[in-house]
């Protein structure tokens, strides 16, 4: 449940579920469901725990944490992205995700340009959270097919 | 049409093949200009989402940043050239962003509208703010921020270190180099770090 919060923003909490009840009026208990937002974070945690095998999870979580590209480079990312120089990038952030926040696809951005590498970067002003990702904003949408576009042209397909 | 031959003046100022950016680059004509003519790479910088896709499609590359937050993903002397054309007065910061533009620049050159320019003069003369093709505002909704003149920018040039290379007027689309100040609507600088 904690991780599902992660997926989203303030704002779109506020939005679908602010301090909602399910019932009346407030029950006074420890124990019970009683706002929406706690019956709906319930749900994806009971989701989740039938999709995936908990030690899995934690594995994930374990090889997420393990990763840093700059280690192997005395924590200089910029030299970690050398191999990429000749390649070309397009990163998208969104401003409410704090899952992947804007400031470290920054620091991928410049990492890349310190190598000098092509690579172009959108910060979508999106309220969603990291969810956003997922859900259709016409400017994210809008850059990645033009993107898109322009491989396909360039690869003739 | 004006707006075009003066990309075309400005491009002419760029090296050949140089690595530049562009401060403020709108759809990214300039910089897709300066690839297929002067063999130039490079990137622009814009926060407009709509300005952003035109890049895009252009295939420029283009990094989304409002440049008040200055240019510190940007490392000193990383680009032969950047240009800064018609934004900075949109910017608060405008003397700030100058010495970033210096700093990650070996060049900068830099355009803006020139408020001193002769039917500018007479419309304040008579007591209005103009609204001119340059600046076609009324002053209560321009994002003309800081206007200044092309006199004001030899002096904020040499308050803050820069050497001025080259400079000059331009008036639909025709380079002026007599009393720029007087007798151009857009006034364009070149300069490097002293």
């Amino acid at each position: 449940m904690i991780g599902h919060i992660t997926y989203l923003s303030d704002d779109s909490m506020e939005a679908k579920f602010g301090r909602e009840l399910r019932a009346t009026e407030l029950g006074y208990s420890t124990q019970d469901i009683e706002f929406q937002i706690e019956s709906y974070l319930r749900h994806q945690g009971e989701k989740f725990s039938e999709y995936f095998d908990a030690n899995t999870y934690l594995l994930i979580t374990r090889a997420l944490d393990y990763f840093d590209p700059a280690l192997p480079f005395g924590g200089d990312l910029s030299k970690a992205f050398a191999v990429a120089r000749d390649k070309k990038f397009l990163l998208v952030s969104f401003t409410t995700d704090w899952r992947f926040s804007p400031a470290r696809s920054r620091e991928l951005v410049k990492a890349l340009l310190d190598n000098r590498a092509d690579v172009s970067y959108a910060e979508i002003d999106a309220p969603h959270g990291h969810d956003a990702f997922l859900l259709e904003d016409p400017r994210y949408h809008g850059v990645m097919s033009a993107y898109f576009d322009r491989i396909a042209n360039e690869v003739g397909a | 049409m004006s707006d075009h031959k003066n990309l075309e003046v400005i491009a002419q100022m760029v090296p050949q093949g140089a690595r530049v950016l562009d401060l403020g680059c709108g759809t990214g004509e300039l910089l897709a200009y300066l690839r297929e003519r002067r063999g130039c790479t490079g990137y622009g910088v814009e926060l407009d989402d709509a300005n952003l896709l035109g890049c895009a499609k252009r295939g420029v590359n283009v990094i989304q940043l409002n440049l008040e937050e200055g240019l510190a993903l940007f490392k000193d002397r990383s680009f032969d050239v950047v240009l800064q054309l018609e934004t900075l007065q949109h910017l608060r910061n405008a003397e700030n962003m100058l010495r970033e533009t210096a700093r990650v620049g070996r060049m900068g050159i830099v355009s803006f509208p020139n408020f001193a320019h002769w039917p500018n003069r007479l419309s304040v003369v008579r007591g209005r703010m103009p609204v001119t093709k340059a600046l076609p505002y009324e002053w209560y909704d321009t994002p003309n921020i800081r206007v200044g003149t092309y006199a004001d920018f030899e002096v904020l040039a040499g308050k803050n270190g820069l050497d001025v290379i080259d400079s000059f007027g331009l008036q639909q689309g025709q380079v002026v180099r007599r009393w720029p100040n007087l007798m151009a609507s857009v006034a364009v600088f070149k300069f490097q770090r002293r």
